[in-house]
């Protein structure tokens, strides 16, 4: 089977150009819908980052002095590992802290300029088998050689854990429901541009043009309208996210200071969106058009 | 060349479009179609493009047997059969070169044979000058002509015409007829139902005329009416 290469991009350029109205009703259906669906998993990102800190049942944070020597950490953890209340720990060294510190704090350049890594302190992560035992615990480490300082107050991380858990579902929900509900619609649009073309692809079939001859230009087609709808959704959860920075800077909301997207987070974001944009375009086509065939 | 089986085909339970039809047609004949709306003259024309399947008997075209052809062969099978229709069928946002060479371009055929095959095939139908236009600016019997070109361009074996004048004036009609005899002169034998009285009568071609789903006449020079 002989595709001329040449044929299929004329084909796919003067059908776009010829039909663009049509065009512009699939590009913009699956932007608005892939920018909703796109911004909804940022915002899942962003609460999952903020409460991260807390996953792994820590109870208690033990911080060392930043100049602790190894001596007085390994004594430490000796202890930690005695004491029958500790359920499990961890040791979370400074270069490690400090990436999360970066990550935690990447909305506060100034304050992450005027720190490097010495300054900050290495920490236990202790889960406890008794949350209850929290305060009596910290007391006992808080007077060790080497420790700066013993966080046990953690009653309320647990209903936040919860809470943001809750918040992490339900906005996975929506954003499933979206991008369930703008497949069908993406659908819809694409067969509805080929139903006004099902007498062309008649003329075709009377001509002795096999399936594949109409599908690819009007697969290719699909594909770009899905990539160019796709690109403006990419663009549309980028101004997302800076409206996100500029509004937690600007009016200095304390409460989500910690709600922190990373280039990597949006990243990952618009190549979903941008996937899925160009999927669903193509495999919409293929769909749309397979019932006119069958003639 | 087209062999009809006591072939039967109907929409509707009770319904016959078709009933127990043969017929034989043999290569490089020119035959009418003739009967009253719904008598089953387009069904014939649409089993034989393979648009549909006969419920019982056997069509033969060029040799095979549609009703067991498989689908993904329908496609290469109808670049051998040229048709045409009284609606034309015409992409209407291709221009005219582009819909005589899109026949082309769906074989498969390289650029430089749809570059010399397609001019010739618009200066035979008398298009040369209008190449460029869309089928919307062109009159009905220049629109037909389009179509013809565009059947006739691969060479095909047989050439299928439903109602080609129905929408056509008496003069813009004998153009399309004379270009047909042309067509059948080079040997593809063409099979075109019409209710068209007057070129029926003064053709003198083969005459087969169906009623009611059935053949009731089938004359070697006949003419419309019982004659």
């Amino acid at each position: 089977m002989a595709f001329s290469v040449d044929y299929v991009l004329k084909e796919t350029a003067t059908n776009l150009w010829r039909n663009r109205l049509m065009s512009l009703a699939a590009v913009l259906t699956i932007a608005v819908s892939l920018a909703l669906v796109g911004s909804s998993l940022l915002l899942k990102q962003g609460v999952s980052v903020a409460t991260s800190q807390w996953q792994g049942g820590t109870q208690l944070l033990i911080f060392l002095q930043p100049n602790a020597t190894a001596a007085q950490t390994s004594a430490i953890g000796d202890q930690l590992k005695a004491t029958s209340a500790v359920k499990s720990y961890f040791y979370v060294n400074q270069a490690s802290s400090y990436t999360e510190f970066k990550r935690l704090m990447a909305n506060q350049p100034d304050l992450l300029s005027s720190v490097n890594q010495s300054q900050i302190p290495p920490s236990f992560r202790v889960a406890l088998k008794d949350p209850a035992e929290a305060a009596a615990i910290g007391q006992i480490f808080n007077q060790q050689v080497g420790v700066r300082d013993v966080e046990y107050n953690r009653a309320a991380i647990d209903t936040m854990l919860k809470i943001s858990s809750i918040a992490q579902l339900v906005i996975l929900g929506l954003a499933t429901i979206l991008l369930l509900s703008a497949s069908v619609l993406i659908l819809n649009v694409i067969r509805v541009a080929i139903f006004s073309r099902r007498r062309e692809v008649a003329v075709m079939k009377l001509v002795g043009a096999t399936n594949w001859f109409i599908r690819i230009p009007f697969m290719l087609e699909g594909l770009l309208q899905g990539l160019a709808g796709a690109l403006v959704a990419a663009v549309a959860v980028a101004g997302v996210r800076s409206l996100f920075g500029y509004v937690i800077h600007h009016f200095r909301v304390q409460l989500l200071s910690s709600f922190v997207l990373t280039g990597h987070d949006l990243a990952m974001t618009e190549i979903f969106v941008i996937s899925i944009g160009t999927l669903v375009g193509a495999a919409g086509s293929l769909l749309a058009v397979r019932r006119y065939l069958d003639v | 060349m087209i062999k009809v089986d006591q072939v039967t085909k109907s929409y509707k339970p009770g319904q016959y479009a078709l009933r127990d039809c043969s017929m034989l047609v043999q290569r490089g004949e020119f035959v009418f179609l003739v009967g009253p709306s719904g008598s089953g003259k387009s069904t014939l024309l649409r089993l034989m493009l393979r648009e549909e399947r006969p419920d019982q008997g056997h069509v033969f075209v060029a040799g095979k047997d549609l009703g067991a052809m498989p689908d993904w062969k329908v496609p290469f099978f109808r670049r051998n059969i040229g048709a045409i229709f009284q609606d034309f069928r015409l992409l209407p946002n291709k221009t005219v070169h582009e819909n005589v060479s899109f026949a082309l371009e769906v074989t498969g055929k390289p650029k430089k044979v749809v570059a010399t095959q397609v001019p010739q095939m618009l200066d035979l139908v008398g298009l040369a000058d209008k190449a460029d236009r869309l089928p919307n600016e062109l009159s009905g019997g220049e629109q037909q002509r389009v179509a013809i070109a565009r059947a006739f361009i691969n060479k095909p074996l047989i050439l299928l015409a439903d109602e080609p004048t129905g929408n056509l004036d008496p003069d813009t009609s004998w153009g399309v007829m004379r270009l047909l005899e042309r067509i059948n002169r080079t040997g593809t034998t063409v099979l075109m139902a019409t209710h068209d009285v007057g070129i029926v009568d003064s053709m003198r071609r083969r005459v087969i005329e169906l009623d009611k789903g059935m053949i009731t006449r089938d004359q070697v020079r006949g003419v419309y009416g019982i004659g």
